[in-house]
């Protein structure tokens, strides 16, 4: 349907393997970011036709960078067996970072800069750190400074008790800074906004749950999961994601406390995406590339958009990205076929299905004249989401694709959205043709 | 003075260097005095002191003694990655006489004397290979400063070849680093890396590669500032109180006992240089040093040194079969099978830096392949042999799948899978149509079956190859490099340098049933099962092959083996050589009875080797089933019984051109079953024995004990022509 002319700066997406997404501190928490990363890099490439020498950049998405591992997507690279002659660097946009690598690629391709590109996401959430603050680092700068028996002593009784509370790397994350809010009190608001209740969301999360649980049945994941054998004795393997419950009920999951608002409010751990480990990776090129070397995509990347929103109102950012990306492809929203729209809260999610279809809000929020549409909720997240699967934060991204890929594949279908919401308001979504 | 450093032209300076020829030492000494004497030409790669070198060392520092104005000497390899490796090992076969053999060693050690005489200090810049005599002179040289460079060694491994350090190595070494340390080096042949011999006081200063002469000068301009030739050199703490005081017997005492367990006691080069580094401290300097060169004497004449040496000879030229034309480097291999020898290798590939890839359809069993490797790894771990990083990356290089992949980069595909010829030419046919390239080794690790059947109806069979590696692949040396029929010179040359490369030896066997390893195997344990039916105990087969020299006895070996994969190969051997290699019918009586070894909870020893196991009962049942009463061998007929055959079908191999010469079966056998090094190979112990003392012996047996003991024409011909 695209003109030839475009086929080199048109981006397909032609191989991914991610590693199974399991609790953090659990299965993998031995494993750092780069372990997770550079095990799906080299997967990918040891079955992929295309030799390492080929690759013209890496880009990888980490959110929670461990400083022993700066610039993950280099220490990934080189751990996977990159030509160390291939650049990499690492991108962060939170809950999009995964994704944000896959638009990098497609930039640079744009640009007239590299035409193979290995992407992906990693994310290692058990090993996010417990934080000292900076009155400890001035503690300890002020001691090594000191020189004279006297300096020293003065030095050490200006130590406080109080400079040892560590601070949860988890949780400030989480948090955002501008509002003070946490992710799920947003989700929270967002629930307040179109009056979702907990009903609502608790079915979600257990039809979440049964759909995860059900492509795990059918295997559907095997074509994208690379078994990962466990550091650090090596003694056991992982083969699957680990967060799925086959046995929740609604009971169970109405039973949960609420975790934001413990009085009066609606999210739960059960309706809420889990912390988990993980790491994906894709192999992209142009389209041109791909037909020049002989090779069959899975998908092409159509459309692609970022947009920034309330940050009170983080989880409605995939209503925000989606018709932007829409438009780039040429589409509109009854046409896609499959829909990978992150489940980051239960309540977040309901509230882009009533978004998309509130002429209101569609005209105060977009300035539209119209709604974006509605989507069908049978066609969104159809193998489960991160509610059962887990959110690796900047793995996720690149999940969302890779999934979405291999369903259209599956269906023999055209057209499928991935779309996400991102911590500190913003939204993003690319729309994938298959190949 | 530094424009001069490296390559220095001839004619300049005040004293007229010698001629450049190799082989000879090169001396240069500047305006202000300063020499520097490097102990090879540039030219050179490989120092070794010859008698020509030696006689130019001996020159140079004459001129040395009588030059003035000197204000210090500099002693140095001929340029990067080469000091000196030690005496030349031809000298050392040479020698055959006792006499003769103290004669060199105190004219060596007067040689390097003189630096010890001369009035102004002397620093060795060492970097490369500092060996045996190398680090002798050096142990001489006032200061040492070493470099980091990758081929940086330094130690004294006189030991392996059956000698001890004689140019005052056993005396100089234990005074520098004190008793303890010293025997540590000198009785093992332990060579060091840089950091650790800097760390055990080898060398006096670690520098980078680009800094060694700055720093050699520096030294030199320390001590001449300081008006001193050599710095002030002492023991302390623990290595004096063991070294100079009595306690030194807690030292020897316990480096004696490590010297009378196991093969050590066939090895009389370590006892004589533990009595020589005790002298060190003990008796008058000149009588140690009169003692050290008497006992290099004793031991360069032993039949025990001529043998070490001729299988030292044998594994260099081992090595240089990876440099022949037509070998390239494997950067990627695929290994099939995730069992016991297929992870086992797969991890070697990982250690030695080749990318490579475990395949099973087990999942349980690739992660035992990773929980291995890192088993090993973490032992190299925590004795700081290896950093962290490097681990992490060793284990980066092993990814392990149930999907091959991609082949289309794959240098080498290799399969350890069950031993079914069907099986294996059906993978060997899928790797072909999954992508490998023409160009790819396709190698199998089977030990029973034909590599020429597996090849056949392959494109490019001559790509086949067969690389046995023996259990457990870690620390087995040898590798038996299969030539199928069709193989080719390039890929048996691709196959023998990847084996070097994992610091293994290959040696190139053709394909016949058993190799050259387990062919020679089969009747040996196939006569140790006989013996036992017959009524000797397994205790005292297993003590006579020690007392022989073999690292394990026979039955010990079948315990560990198992007896069904020993029933499985004699089965094979039996097929292929019907009338000489009937198997006893022992191994299948175990096999019946469930008795495997000790991977099933013992044998005929008990779990983890020790009493007696389950095997036992099995072994009564046998010895009653025979009409004749159990009757005890004794030890000159247990080793007529199990040697002698070895010997006969050692030479059957050569002589149907399983292999090229003597020196594979040397090499072959002392390396893959351990046959006792310190004879110098299997065609050595023959032809020591006396061949036709053998042949009489096999005849006398065939003629008792019936046709598996009959001689073959090619050794006989042998006998008859001594």
């Amino acid at each position: 349907m695209k003109k030839s002319t475009d086929k080199k700066r048109e981006l397909a997406i032609m191989a991914g393997l991610r590693t199974p997404f399991c609790k953090a501190n659990g299965a993998m928490r031995a494993a750092s970011a780069a372990d997770l990363a550079a095990h799906v890099f080299r997967e990918v490439l040891d079955r992929t036709p295309i030799r390492v020498g080929d690759i013209d950049e890496v880009v990888l998405g980490c959110a929670g960078q461990d400083a022993r591992e700066a610039n993950v997507a280099r220490v990934a690279a080189l751990r996977a067996g990159l030509p160390e002659s291939v650049p990499a660097f690492t991108v962060m946009r939170n809950c999009a970072s995964g994704m944000e690598a896959v638009l990098a690629a497609r930039q640079k391709l744009r640009a007239g800069e590299g035409e193979v590109f290995l992407v992906g996401g990693t994310e290692s959430m058990s090993n996010f750190p417990l934080l000292m603050g900076p009155r400890l680092t001035r503690f300890f700068t002020r001691l090594g400074k000191a020189r004279s028996p006297w300096q020293r002593l003065r030095a050490l009784a200006s130590f406080r008790f109080a400079s040892l509370k560590p601070r949860l790397a988890v949780v400030e994350g989480l948090t955002d800074p501008t509002t003070g809010l946490m992710m799920g009190s947003t989700a929270e608001l967002v629930a307040q906004r179109f009056g979702i209740t907990r009903a609502d969301m608790d079915a979600l999360a257990l039809q979440s749950h049964q759909r995860a649980a059900e492509a795990q049945r059918e295997q559907r994941f095997a074509a994208e999961i690379a078994p990962l054998v466990l550091m650090p004795d090596y003694r056991s393997v992982v083969l699957d994601d680990d967060g799925v419950r086959r046995e929740q009920t609604l009971e169970a999951l109405a039973r949960l406390k609420p975790v934001f608002d413990r009085h009066e409010g609606d999210v739960t751990v059960g309706n809420s995406c889990q912390v988990s480990d993980g790491a994906v990776a894709l192999l992209c090129m142009s389209v041109a590339r791909a037909e020049q070397l002989g090779l069959e995509p899975l998908a092409i990347v159509r459309g692609a958009a970022t947009a920034g929103l309330s940050p009170r109102t983080m989880g409605l950012g995939p209503v925000h990205a989606t018709p932007a990306a829409l438009q780039q492809a040429g589409l509109r929203l009854d046409q896609l076929d499959v829909v990978e729209l992150n489940e980051a809260f239960a309540a977040q999610v309901l509230g882009c299905f009533a978004a998309f279809a509130d002429a209101d809000w569609c005209r105060d929020e977009l300035g539209r004249a119209e709604p974006v549409g509605r989507l069908d909720p049978s066609r969104v997240n159809v193998n489960g989401g991160a509610i059962a699967l887990g959110h690796p934060i900047a793995a996720t991204g690149a999940r969302l694709l890779l999934t979405l890929a291999h369903e259209l594949r599956r269906r023999r279908a055209r057209y499928g959205l991935a779309t996400l919401c991102i911590g500190g308001g913003q939204g993003q979504a690319i729309v994938l043709e298959a190949a | 003075m530094n424009t001069t450093d490296h390559v220095p032209p001839p004619a300049a300076g005040t004293a007229a260097a010698p001629a450049p020829t190799a082989g000879t030492v090169a001396l240069h000494i500047d305006d202000s005095g300063l020499a520097t004497l490097r102990l090879g030409q540039p030219c050179e790669t490989l120092v070794t002191f010859t008698r020509e070198r030696l006689d130019s060392l001996e020159a140079a520092l004459r001129l040395l003694r009588e030059h003035a104005p000197l204000r210090g000497v500099i002693v140095t390899g001929p340029g990067p990655g080469m000091f000196c490796a030690g005496a030349d090992v031809n000298l050392i076969r040479d020698v055959t006489d006792a006499a003769e053999g103290e004669a060199a060693a105190t004219r060596g050690r007067l040689v390097f004397a003189v630096l010890r005489q001369l009035r102004v200090p002397v620093i060795a810049a060492i970097e490369g290979p500092c060996l045996g005599g190398g680090f002798e002179l050096a142990l001489c040289c006032d200061v040492r400063v070493a470099s980091d460079h990758a081929a940086t060694q330094i130690g004294l491994p006189e030991v392996k070849l059956g000698i001890l350090p004689g140019f005052g190595g056993t005396q100089n070494l234990p005074r520098l680093i004190g008793l303890p340390k010293a025997l540590d080096l000198i009785l093992n042949g332990k060579l060091l890396r840089p950091k650790p011999a800097w760390k055990a006081g080898l060398v006096d200063r670690l520098v980078p590669s680009a800094k060694l002469l700055r720093a050699a000068h520096q030294e030199l301009d320390r001590l001449t500032a300081a008006g001193k030739k050599a710095p002030p050199r002492s023991l302390r703490g623990l290595p004096f109180w063991l070294s100079k005081t009595p306690l030194r017997g807690l030292a020897v005492r316990a480096a004696r006992k490590a010297l009378d367990q196991g093969q050590a006691r066939f090895y009389p080069a370590p006892r004589a240089a533990l009595q020589c580094c005790l002298d060190a401290f003990t008796v008058a300097e000149e009588r140690g040093f009169a003692a050290e060169a008497r006992a290099l004497g004793e031991l360069i004449a032993s039949p025990v040194s001529k043998g070490l040496v001729h299988l030292f000879f044998l594994t260099e030229h081992q090595k240089r079969l990876g440099k022949q034309p037509g070998a390239v480097d494997v950067a990627r291999a695929l290994v099939v099978g995730g069992g016991v020898m297929g992870a086992g290798i797969a991890g070697q590939f990982a250690e030695r830096g080749v990318r490579a890839r475990l395949c099973d359809l087990d999942f349980a069993a690739l992660a035992r392949a990773k929980a291995r490797l890192q088993k090993s790894l973490g032992k190299r771990l925590a004795k700081r042999q290896l950093a962290a990083h490097e681990a992490m990356a060793v284990q980066d290089r092993l990814a392990v799948a149930t999907e091959w992949g991609h082949l289309g980069d794959t240098d080498l595909w290799l399969e350890a899978v069950v031993e079914d010829l069907d099986v294996k030419r059906q993978l060997m046919a899928r790797a072909v149509a999954s992508g490998l390239p023409a160009t790819a080794i396709i190698a199998s690790n089977t030990s029973s079956l034909s590599v020429t059947a597996m090849a056949e109806g392959l494109p490019h069979p001559e790509r086949v190859v067969g690389l046995h590696f023996f259990n457990p692949p870690e620390k087995m040396p040898l590798v038996e490099v299969i030539r199928g029929r069709a193989s080719s010179d390039a890929a048996v040359a691709t196959a023998c340098r990847l084996a070097v490369r994992l610091g293994k030896f290959p040696v190139v066997v053709g394909d016949a049933p058993g190799f050259l390893v387990n062919r020679c195997l089969a009747p040996y344990l196939n006569e140790a099962a006989r013996l036992l039916v017959e009524g000797t105990s397994a205790e005292a087969i297993d003590a006579a092959m020690l007392d022989f020299g073999m690292p394990m006895g026979p039955c010990r070996l079948l315990d560990e083996i198992g007896f069904d994969v020993v029933a499985k190969v004699s089965h094979v051997m039996h097929e292929a050589f019907p009338e000489r290699m009937v198997p006893c019918e022992l191994f299948a009586a175990m096999v019946e009875a469930k008795v495997l070894g000790q991977k099933g909870g013992g044998g005929l020893y008990g779990k983890n080797g020790h009493g007696s196991g389950p095997g036992r009962a099995v072994l009564a049942r046998q010895q009653a089933a025979r009409q004749t009463p159990p009757r005890a061998a004794t030890r000159s007929e247990l080793v007529h019984r199990l040697i002698y055959p070895l010997v006969d079908e050692a030479f059957r191999c050569l002589d149907e051109g399983l292999v090229a010469g003597e020196a594979e079966l040397d090499l072959g056998l002392v390396m893959g079953i351990g046959f006792p090094p310190c004879t110098g190979g299997i065609t050595w112990f023959a032809r020591r024995e006396g061949l036709a003392t053998i042949v009489a012996a096999l005849d006398e047996l065939a003629r008792t004990h019936g046709p598996r003991f009959v001689v073959a024409d090619g050794l006989r011909r042998r006998a008859l022509a001594r």
